[in-house]
């Protein structure tokens, strides 16, 4: 016990915020498409094994969870609008939320990809800890139009619990001493991280609420459950100890091209491709980066989108990464169907630079590689550049082309 | 079918081969050892299609000589428990059952036809040369850890074997490192070279380290055989050509750094631990008669620099290394003094080990640098 008044002398000081985005994904397809609202969505694969991402408020009060099978989704509730998502697009979102919150707050660390917590222990002493938070949840929806929640209290368990109940588009504070007291009443399926399986067993055991799992004796926790047991006990007194870990963004650098008129032309597609894996290579180059994952996406003109990604041995070499591009894309390119967009991403970045290869790269081929990027450094990314970025491919070249051939 | 023999040496038999046998094998009949009774001997054989190995031991009794395929975990779990005792194994030739008797126990199992087991491709045309265990065993491990696994250049992922009458050498490369082995005592009457896969060869560097004999290495077009003692290794080769490594050994190296393996090796596993962990970049920069090394992983601002005294002919240079390439390197010679001989610092370094004792041999170690930010 002594070591759980110690923890609380602690952790009483601390002022956590939890932000979480209201059913993000379904939000995000409303913002870009504004005849979803109000109707039941679910965001989600759409083949026979998908499973929900994400789903409206709607579609949930017909029992649609995520996680759940789409087909069983599609059962509960037939009406749903079913929307296969957009990853590109709800990351863009998410990097806005955070670049948001980095902006305001001192410490923050984002947990996945609509879920955020602030430590802003301190700034009582300048502003009040509930009105700083409540102008940064508004601040938020402003920006990006999309709806958030969030709870506010002395840990991150309780104040991920409060987001919970604060849900939708709520806030919600608790203080130190009412911490028990809103705790007690809720359900053990509040806490976090708390499973199925753990859940069964609790309540096979006549464990409803928190209150009376906070009253077992730790000793029995652990006997019952290992050492998660103790973990779970804590939370249910609401004593977290975590700390909030400063976030460092999932590095990848992407661009991508939408055809003012939605094509087919190939030729003209896969140098495209080249030029923006170009592009971006040059860019992590300059950041003294190396790349382990290449990502291509297409938008068909129905706005079906799809990529495909390989991991590489790391490099920053254009010629490595065009290539894989290049492989990517014609395997990815399939429908014989009009294309409205097309990208490229570099991910699994790391700080290093080109391990040379005893058999490929002649001395000549790096030095022309150093002395390119260092023109472009000097006079701009576009001073020196291939022939084929500087227009568009036009039907003399491609005569000129077989002519040669 | 029936024979006894001691469970130990049956145990020991089994293990010999057992490295060959694969976890994921198309024909489920590979999962078994194949044993062929003789009059007074067992032989019995190992494969995944790619390596076949077999073993031959003596029998303490035997009747009606026979082939059999016995489930391979099975048997080895069952022996590995039992202490030396004779072991009878009783086959019913018709449906292949087998009855495993040991002191007091007795064990039954389902054995399958050993006519099915893949046919061990026959030493065809071919040449031979022979080579003494305990020099094989060591060119297979000083150059294995330098294949690659890029399956776009299969070719590396084996280990090239050089002949020629004037020496044998062995080459291995994953085109970020390479390792060349040579033997001046060992001789072949053929120039030729073979790409041997890395599987059979560490199959072989286990048994090898344990007896000092004469192996019979024997090679096709398709094929190498291996022979010694009680043992033969039969694995196909790597097809293709193996990349002119030779071109790219650079021969003009104005600047030469001497210095002790070990202190090098020690530092550079320190200074490493500061690097960045994908990518395990190091530097080095040389000035005059001191080397320093440094590294820095700037996601958590940790840094490392050492210096070391060196013995450093040519101009001032900075050159950067995956450190665990180096590591490997300097792990894989004894010498107490090295050579690094370089030109630029976007050409390969070579790592040449200052040696006392032996003439015969002759190891040649290149490794490529990383791009170093200016």
């Amino acid at each position: 016990m002594r070591r759980a008044n110690e923890a609380n002398m602690e952790t009483k000081d601390r002022t956590i915020v939890h932000m979480d985005m209201d059913t993000f994904f379904v939000s995000v397809e409303r913002l870009l498409n504004s005849k979803l609202e109000g109707k039941p969505v679910i965001v989600g694969g759409t083949s026979d094994r998908g499973v929900v991402a994400g789903c409206s408020y709607e579609a949930r009060q017909f029992g649609v969870s995520s996680a759940m099978p789409m087909k069983m989704a599609l059962n509960l509730c037939s009406d749903a609008v079913v929307i296969r998502g957009d990853m590109e697009q709800y990351s863009k979102f998410s990097r806005m939320v955070t670049e948001i919150i980095s902006e305001a707050a001192p410490v923050y660390e984002k947990t996945s990809i609509d879920e955020h917590y602030i430590d802003i222990t301190g700034m009582d002493r300048f502003f009040g800890s509930m009105k700083w938070a409540h102008e940064l949840r508004q601040r938020i929806t402003k920006e990006t139009g999309l709806p958030v929640s969030l709870g506010l209290s002395v840990n991150k368990t309780v104040s991920k619990i409060a987001t919970g109940e604060a849900k939708p588009n709520g806030e919600l504070q608790v203080e130190h001493p009412q911490i028990m007291q809103f705790l007690g009443p809720l359900s053990i399926r509040k806490i976090p991280m708390l499973g199925l399986k753990t859940y069964k067993l609790l309540r096979s055991m006549g464990v409803v609420n928190i209150r009376t799992l906070s009253g077992i004796p730790p000793e029995m926790m652990e006997r019952l459950l290992g050492k998660n047991g103790i973990d779970i006990w804590r939370k249910a007194n609401g004593i977290d100890f975590t700390p909030v870990k400063p976030y460092t963004e999932q590095k990848s650098v992407s661009t991508e091209h939408t055809f003012e008129r939605d094509s087919i032309d190939v030729v003209r597609m896969r140098e495209l491709i080249g030029i923006m894996t170009d592009k971006i290579a040059f860019r992590i180059r300059k950041q003294g980066k190396l790349a382990g994952c290449v990502t291509v996406k297409i938008r068909y003109s129905d706005f079906d989108t799809h990529t495909l990604q390989r991991t590489i041995p790391y490099t920053s070499f254009d010629h490595l990464l065009r290539k894989t591009a290049l492989e990517l894309f014609d395997r990815l390119y399939r429908r014989r169907m009009l294309i409205r967009l097309i990208g490229v991403r570099l991910s699994h970045l790391v700080n290093g630079t080109q391990q040379l290869d005893l058999f490929d790269d002649t001395p000549e081929m790096v030095n022309l590689y150093q002395t390119l990027d260092r023109i472009r450094r000097h006079y701009g990314s576009k001073a020196v550049q291939r022939a084929t970025a500087l227009s568009p491919a036009k039907p003399e070249a491609k005569t000129m082309k077989k002519n040669l051939a | 079918m029936k024979f006894i023999l001691s469970s130990h040496v049956l145990l020991k038999s089994l293990q010999a081969v057992s490295g060959v046998l694969s976890s994921n094998n198309t024909l489920p009949i590979l999962d078994d050892f194949l044993f062929e009774v003789g009059e007074d001997s067992l032989k019995i054989t190992a494969s995944d299609l790619e390596t076949t190995m077999s073993i031959t031991t003596e029998l303490t009794m035997s009747e009606e000589p026979g082939v059999v395929a016995v489930p391979a975990r099975l048997l080895l779990e069952t022996l590995k428990t039992l202490p030396d005792i004779p072991v009878t194994f009783n086959i019913n030739s018709n449906n292949f059952a087998i009855e495993i008797l040991a002191g007091e126990g007795k064990y039954k199992m389902s054995g399958h036809n050993g006519e099915e087991f893949p046919e061990t491709p026959s030493i065809e045309q071919g040449n031979s040369l022979s080579i003494n265990s305990v020099i094989l065993a060591e060119a297979i491990s000083k150059t294995v850890f330098a294949t690659g696994n890029d399956e776009l250049r299969p070719v590396m992922s084996g280990v090239l074997l050089e002949l020629s009458d004037e020496r044998v050498s062995f080459v291995a490369t994953d085109a970020h490192k390479l390792v060349r082995y040579s033997r001046l005592d060992v001789k072949s009457d053929v120039t030729t070279s073979i790409i041997l896969p890395t599987k059979p060869l560490n199959q072989l560097k286990n048994i090898l380290m344990q007896n000092d004999t004469e192996v019979k290495i024997e090679y096709s077009e398709k094929n190498a055989f291996f022979s010694f003692g009680n043992i033969h290794l039969i694995c196909k080769l790597i097809p293709g050509k193996y990349p002119n490594y030779t071109a790219v050994i650079p021969t003009e190296n104005p600047n030469k750094l001497h210095i002790e393996r070990l202190p090098l090796l020690t530092a550079i596993k320190r200074v490493s631990i500061f690097a960045n962990q994908s990518t395990n970049q190091i530097r080095f920069t040389i000035t005059g008669k001191q080397l320093e090394l440094s590294a820095e992983d700037i996601d958590y601002s940790n840094e490392a620099h050492e210096r070391l005294n060196c013995n450093f002919e040519g101009e001032d240079m900075e050159i950067g290394f995956n450190s665990k390439f180096l590591q490997e390197m300097l792990n894989n010679t004894d010498a107490d003094e090295i050579i690094i001989e370089m030109s630029q610092s976007n050409r390969a370094g070579l790592i040449i080990p200052v040696e006392d004792g032996n003439k015969d041999e002759d190891i040649l170690m290149l490794i490529m640098p990383v791009i170093l930010n200016n």
